[in-house]
């Protein structure tokens, strides 16, 4: 029944998004930019910086490519979950959701689908431009690919799920969005390999998902480790999933609890 | 299960926000502003019920706490049999809510496809929902206008449309937060008519409604309740809430002065007065709903 549900939110969602036609294919069209910059930067800075780069293959091309690509999850978890709850409140149809059968956890979740569907086609884009740009993957190991992409939206997701959760209570100023948001692309690896970083900095990304995350993602990608070779990133982000997702959940259910007490559930 | 919605000592308080200076000053003081005070009401199956306020009075409060929106401060309700915090999922499966905000659509999709996704909420889909939903387009009226987007409707489609989302589930209570407050006097009387002789007299529906226009209750309700700054100042029939007073042929405007010594802010009272009675009487209106 769920799936019912999730469809029918999906049907919404791509209805909306396409009835604005002009700014539906502009994304698209704009996407092609991000990636021609690093493309061009690729060319400029060549091997340097070749020793940091060995551990994923040696192509800054490459490795930029799949960090931009793949932080793009984390980007829609952080957005899109609190997003979803911004939006129907200024729409005006948030109240009339929650005073149906349908939870309001599965009314955030679900109203999240489509920008991870849309993500998911922006990420097929820049894969298939990267290849016609000259990435190789044809080592690829498309399982431990998906083994890494399911954890890293469940560890994303929560972390979008208690980002939602500021939003319900505070309605704006939520601070899990702007520390993600701010320290991901620095100490995340997405642009640079984080060996780059002095030690004392590296901690830090030591302690985001999305350092393993990229890692593992660029190793099944690039390199075809096998999921032994990525037990690592795969433990990682297993044990970030166990104590994210309770934590997302609770988290949540007490912001609702919060929002209808004060009775700024509909606020905004 | 005697009663369909029944509270007891329900009350709401709101935290009042603090300026910046209080909060300095002040950190661990709680100001507190009630909304709703000790309401005690019960309401029969199948009954019209009024709630009459004016803009504040806590009608709105009430009504979202009865749907599980907003969680009460003390005091307990219980609407077709399930307490409302402990049960909210079980109060929500059996209840519509019918709102005047015309916001609370998707203005760019179809008013079918609305329904469609609403009716998904109400977890009702394909056949069933598709069913459904033809049924109460043809209930309001709304037929040949359903493929058009929301954004094309005139504010009584939008009205009319809200109250075929209301009824998706065909719920035995429904609550309407002042329905008419969008609509020009014609078409808010014929929505009163469509309440009465429809949703309550063909389809036998509890309906709960709170308003701010004293001819509408009037013309309107089984029972009124006053009230006034949060309270319930006096319930019953039309003629019992007059019986009370010493003026020849009271209106509901005296009535309300009687019991909370102000004069209930002027509505624009439309020139006649709502036919529709006719139920009572025994009437019925064969047709769908038009304005």
């Amino acid at each position: 029944m769920i799936y019912k549900k999730a469809f029918s939110f999906i049907i919404r969602d791509l209805i909306l998004a396409t009835s604005y036609k002009f700014e539906f294919f502009l994304r698209f069209f704009f996407m092609l930019f991000s990636i021609l910059t690093f493309y061009f930067v690729s060319k400029l800075v060549g091997g340097v910086g070749m020793a940091h780069l060995e551990p994923y293959g040696g192509d800054y091309f490459s490795f930029v490519l799949i960090g931009i690509a793949f932080s793009g999850y984390l980007m829609t978890a952080l957005r899109s979950f609190s997003e979803s709850i911004r939006g129907e409140q200024m729409m005006g149809t948030l109240e009339a959701m929650l005073v149906t059968p349908t939870d309001t956890s599965a009314i955030v979740t679900l109203s999240s689908l489509w920008s991870f569907i849309f993500m998911s086609f922006r990420v097929l884009m820049y894969l298939v431009i990267g290849i016609l740009l000259g990435v190789d993957m044809s080592n690829a190991n498309v399982f431990a690919a998906l083994i890494i992409l399911i954890l890293t939206i469940i560890c994303f997701g929560s972390i979008g799920i208690i980002s939602a959760s500021f939003i319900m209570v505070l309605k704006r100023g939520d601070p899990i969005n702007m520390f993600f948001m701010s320290t991901s692309e620095l100490f995340g690896g997405v642009l640079f390999p984080i060996s780059v970083l002095p030690d004392w900095l590296r901690t830090i990304s030591y302690l985001l998902p999305i350092t393993y995350s990229l890692s593992g993602m660029r190793h099944a990608l690039l390199q075809g480790y096998s999921l032994s070779a990525l037990a690592p990133e795969i433990t990682a982000l297993m044990v970030f999933s166990v104590v994210l997702v309770p934590l997302g959940l609770l988290s949540f259910k007490y912001a609702v609890k919060r929002a209808k007490m004060d009775g700024s559930l509909v606020q905004y | 299960m005697e009663y369909t919605i029944e509270t007891h000592d329900l009350t709401k308080k709101f935290a009042l926000q603090k300026g910046f200076t209080d909060f300095l000053l002040h950190p661990f003081r709680k100001d507190e502003m009630t909304a709703v005070e000790e309401v005690n009401i019960k309401i029969k199956k199948g009954e019209l019920f009024g709630i009459l306020g004016p803009n504040g009075a806590g009608k709105t409060t009430l009504i979202k706490m009865l749907c599980t929106l907003i969680l009460p401060s003390e005091g307990t309700a219980y609407v077709n049999g399930y307490e409302i915090t402990k049960d909210s999922g079980k109060v929500r499966r059996s209840i519509g809510f019918i709102t005047a905000d015309e916001r609370s659509f998707y203005w760019r999709l179809t008013g079918r496809r609305n329904l469609k996704f609403f009716a998904s909420l109400h977890n009702f889909y394909s056949e069933d929902a598709e069913e459904r939903i033809d049924e109460l387009l043809s209930l309001v009226g709304l037929e040949e206008r359903a493929d058009d987007r929301f954004l094309s409707y005139s504010a009584g489609m939008k009205q009319r449309m809200a109250i075929a989302r209301g009824l998706l589930n065909d719920p035995e209570v429904v609550f309407m937060d002042e329905p008419t407050r969008a609509l020009d006097p014609g078409a808010a009387q014929h929505l009163r008519g469509f309440i009465r002789d429809r949703i309550v007299g063909d389809e036998g529906k509890t309906v709960f409604l709170s308003t701010h226009h004293l001819p509408e209750a009037e013309e309107l309700c089984d029972r009124i309740a006053i009230i006034d700054e949060g309270r319930i100042r006096v319930v019953g029939t039309l003629d019992e809430l007059k019986a009370g007073l010493d003026k020849p042929d009271p209106g509901l405007g005296d009535v309300f002065m009687h019991y909370t010594g102000k004069e209930f802010e002027r509505g624009a009272a439309p020139k006649h007065v709502y036919p529709g009675r006719r139920r009572m009487m025994g009437g019925g209106r064969p047709g769908g709903m038009r304005f």
